[in-house]
């Protein structure tokens, strides 16, 4: 056998005509973490698609240990010990911990039937192994996100892979939660597994992966070992060009006040929350998932009825609100954490993406007015750089930096005081965030305050004027960006939850 | 949600899990228990032994009917098509037996045969040729009603004697044919609990793409699925014959609405991937006790369709409760 576990040769796919992979070669030795990085449309997952057999490569041989193997189905590259966690969580939701574990290959008696009490006690083994405590029975749909992550990785355990791909793993995780999957992922490869970790998070990266392999425009740039590489070497083998501003910054004087929020508290986690937005600046959110900073931003757009506290918008038209409508009227925007589900209609052209909220502006006596449809389409483009085919392209079919500017465009155009962006960056990749980062930069010359929730440590601290910390519910600090550290922030939230625990 | 959670504010992950699952389960059994009370002290009839029998036996009519739907829509799928199959297969059985008692074999052979075969048609269109369900079935809905009513229009052929006594027969005080729904009705809760199928339909119906990928036979489940659908209407036209005694084509209008009906009270969702045995018996009980006992109060027929409606509004308005 080769030094190799898995050598993908010369891999090349096109899709109508578009070349996704040019002659690509991605070789991994066993018992070692790959990184493997690039923007968007680098063609990672399609590389790992072939790797599961979702794709046939137009040319190329994939050699798994030792052998060549052919076009092969989901269920065979399974057997064969390669297991893939999607980012788009695989689990089903109204199945049990067990029966997603086992999903496909459950143990049976002779008969046929399922032999349940083996069922629940190999799936409480593996959580064991991983060092989780968790009821095989309950259904996936009461998990939190980070137990469902563990599940999964149980779940490629059971079948017992010598090779995992994990394609990002962490987009959902934060603090604990990753040092968690990190130690998971030593273990792993002490017991000769190897990983293939897929990320956006170079920080990440540089933490786990021994190798980096980095992919642009379907073609391999470089697969290096991680201690010949810095940060901004990686960065530039990736997009292609020196990036030496990460973070914009700008110039200004702390503006008006804008908008109080006096002790809220909603029907969730969060509690007693207060906070002080003033115009021009942007307020980071920090925290663990879980923390409230979702509930936090659910509540000040009114999506989440106020138990008590009140919440003020200062010299605007309205400064009461009970639900989002009203909100944005008020010029509150909100754009959400998960795009797909809450931010974008995946299936509907760009172009009523962009003007939904704004379509009795355009309109004469209900009648919509393409002419001036087109002109505020066309101004978002050409603002926001969104690459697209026509407006008349399904969102689907953008790339993610490009939804989230869609989703952004949208909002623009209601003219918004506050706008309120929870995880602004998730799943987009280098080059986009930049541009995302530059456009709330502009949000801010023009006057509009942000709020916004990030798991990205370096984003919060280096795009944010100052820093609330959340844990359990509550605002437990705030932070100025020049005293901000990520050690810092860690500790700030990590104390006060045990103080919470304690209360 | 969360005012349910703070509801059972004293109560267990696990105990709360149960309830928001099983409550409105309890429910409806808890109303069947109200219907009866209600006719105890309203009809003098109702509760007999004579009408209990006649409810049992009707529950099983549609039960096992409702059964085979409710494990297509588990897996987010829908067979509109099971009431125009119990007319023909009431035409075809009574054709081929044409009261013969050496022909049963035959008729019961080749209805069974019938619903494989159309079972087989919905899940190769439904698998191969990636049509919804909805549209499959409803074309089939249109095309078994039109052979059926190019067969005949009015009553033909007929049912063998000991075959017509099935239908009054019974093992102690109970029908046999409630003997046979609850026979089906144990062995589908084990299929659900005990099997892989049974594991793969809600997997299916959870999340599809998520059950290829997990190497579950995606194709081979359905196909499975849709023949025990098409096989239970094929049955149910087989105890229809038993209880006319001969071929009528108006049985099975709008049985697929009933069949559905009771599914959804039961708390099955149309989405798929949720849903309980219990849960399609109580809705079955519900929608048999409900007209029966309309009938047995001498409730205009027509009023009954609205009734039943304010029960789907008001049992889906339950489920919500559990929240997702």
């Amino acid at each position: 056998m080769s030094e190799f576990i898995l050598e993908m040769r010369n891999i090349s796919k096109s899709f109508a005509g578009v070349q996704a992979l040019k002659d690509v070669t991605f070789r991994c030795r066993p018992g070692r973490v790959y990184g493997l990085v690039g923007e968007n449309g680098a063609g990672k997952s399609t590389l790992m698609k072939i790797l599961a057999g979702a794709y046939r490569a137009d040319a190329g041989e994939i050699i798994y240990k030792g052998e060549k193997r052919d076009q092969a189905s989901a269920g065979e590259v399974i057997d064969s010990g390669i297991s893939i966690i999607y980012q788009e969580l695989a689990l089903v939701r109204q199945m049990s911990v067990a029966e997603n574990i086992f999903l496909g290959r459950e143990p049976r008696y002779a008969l046929g039937l399922l032999n349940l009490s083996e069922l629940h006690r190999r799936a409480a083994a593996l959580l064991k192994r991983l060092g989780i405590r968790l009821d095989t029975s309950l259904p996936v749909s009461e998990l939190t996100v980070a137990q469902r992550q563990l599940v999964e990785i149980a779940k490629a355990l059971s079948q017992n892979a010598d090779l995992i791909v994990m394609d990002e793993p962490s987009a959902i995780l934060a603090g604990s939660e990753l040092e968690q999957l990190f130690g998971i992922i030593e273990s792993l490869v002490d017991e000769g597994v190897t990983i293939i970790y897929i990320s956006h998070r170079l920080e990440e990266v540089f933490r786990i992966a021994s190798e980096v392999t980095v992919l642009k425009d379907g073609e391999l740039v470089d697969t290096r070992p991680i201690d010949q590489l810095d940060r901004p070497t990686l960065v530039e083998m990736m997009v292609g060009r020196p990036l030496n501003e990460i973070f914009p910054q700008t110039e200004h004087e702390q503006g008006e006040l804008v908008l109080v929020a006096e002790k809220i508290s909603t029907d969730t986690i969060l509690e007693e929350a207060s906070l002080e937005l003033y115009a021009g600046e942007i307020l980071g959110v920090a925290g663990m998932v879980g923390s409230g900073r979702t509930e936090l931003a659910r509540a000040l757009f009114g999506a989440d009825p106020l138990t008590s506290g009140k919440i003020a918008l200062v010299g605007g038209k309205s400064a009461r609100w009970g639900n989002p409508a009203q909100a944005i009227d008020s010029g509150l925007v909100l754009v959400p954490e998960d795009r797909k589900t809450h931010g974008l209609f995946t299936s509907l052209p760009v172009r009523i993406n962009v003007t939904l909220p704004i379509l009795s502006r355009i309109s004469r006596f209900g009648v919509l007015k393409f002419q001036a449809e087109d002109e505020i389409v066309e101004g978002a483009r050409a603002r926001l750089s969104i690459v697209m085919a026509s407006p008349d392209q399904e969102a689907q079919y953008l790339s993610g930096g490009n939804q989230q500017k869609v989703v952004l465009a949208k909002w623009l155009e209601t003219n918004p005081a506050v706008v309120i962006l929870d995880e602004p960056t998730r799943g987009v990749d280098v080059g986009a965030k930049f541009e995302i980062y530059r456009l709330m930069r502009q949000l801010n010359d023009r006057g509009i305050a942000i709020v916004m929730i990030s798991s990205e440590l370096p984003e919060i601290i280096g795009m944010s004027d100052r820093i609330l910390v959340m844990n359990h519910g509550r605002i437990v600090g705030e932070v100025a960006q020049e005293d901000a550290t990520e050690a810092g922030i860690i500790e700030l939230a990590t104390m006060a939850a045990a103080g919470a625990n304690r209360a | 949600m969360n005012a349910s959670l703070r509801l059972f504010g004293g109560l267990s992950a696990s105990q709360r899990l149960f309830l928001r699952r099983y409550g409105p389960i309890f429910a409806v059994y808890g109303f069947i228990v109200v219907l009866f009370i209600i006719g105890a002290t309203q009809s003098e009839r109702f509760l007999t032994v004579r009408n209990l029998t006649n409810v049992a036996r009707q529950s099983a009519f549609l039960g096992i009917i409702a059964l085979g739907q409710m494990l297509v829509i588990l897996t987010a799928g829908i067979d509109l098509s099971v009431g125009s199959l119990v007319k023909l297969s009431i035409l075809v059985s009574a054709i081929v037996m044409d009261g013969q008692t050496e022909n049963q074999g035959a008729a019961i052979v080749a209805t069974l045969g019938l619903g494989l075969l159309v079972g087989l048609i919905h899940a190769f269109l439904v698998n191969e040729v990636k049509i919804a369900p909805f549209i499959v079935t409803l074309a089939s809905l249109g095309i078994l009603r039109g052979i059926s009513l190019s067969i005949s229009t009015s009553p033909v052929g007929s049912a063998s004697k000991p075959f017509i006594m099935f239908y009054v027969q019974k093992i102690g005080p109970i029908p046999v044919i409630a003997v046979m729904f609850f026979a089906l009705l144990a062995l589908t809760a084990l299929l659900l609990r005990y099997t892989a199928f049974g594991k793969y339909l809600y997997a299916i119906g959870g999340n599809i793409e998520v059950a290829h990928l997990s190497g579950v036979p995606v194709k081979l489940t359905r196909y499975g699925v849709y023949v025990i659908c098409s096989v239970s209407a094929a049955i149910t036209g087989l105890l229809w014959l038993s209880r006319m005694g001969v071929g009528d084509p108006a049985i099975g209008d709008g049985l697929e609405l009933q069949a559905i009906t009771a599914v959804i009270i039961g708390g099955t969702s149309l989405f798929g991937g949720r849903g309980t045995v219990i849960g399609t018996l109580g809705g079955v009980l519900l929608l048999g006790v409900t007209a029966n006992l309309l009938v047995m109060l001498g409730v205009n027929q027509f009023v009954q369709g609205l009734i039943q409606g304010i029960i789907i509004v008001a049992a889906v308005a339950l489920y919500k409760q559990e929240g997702d």
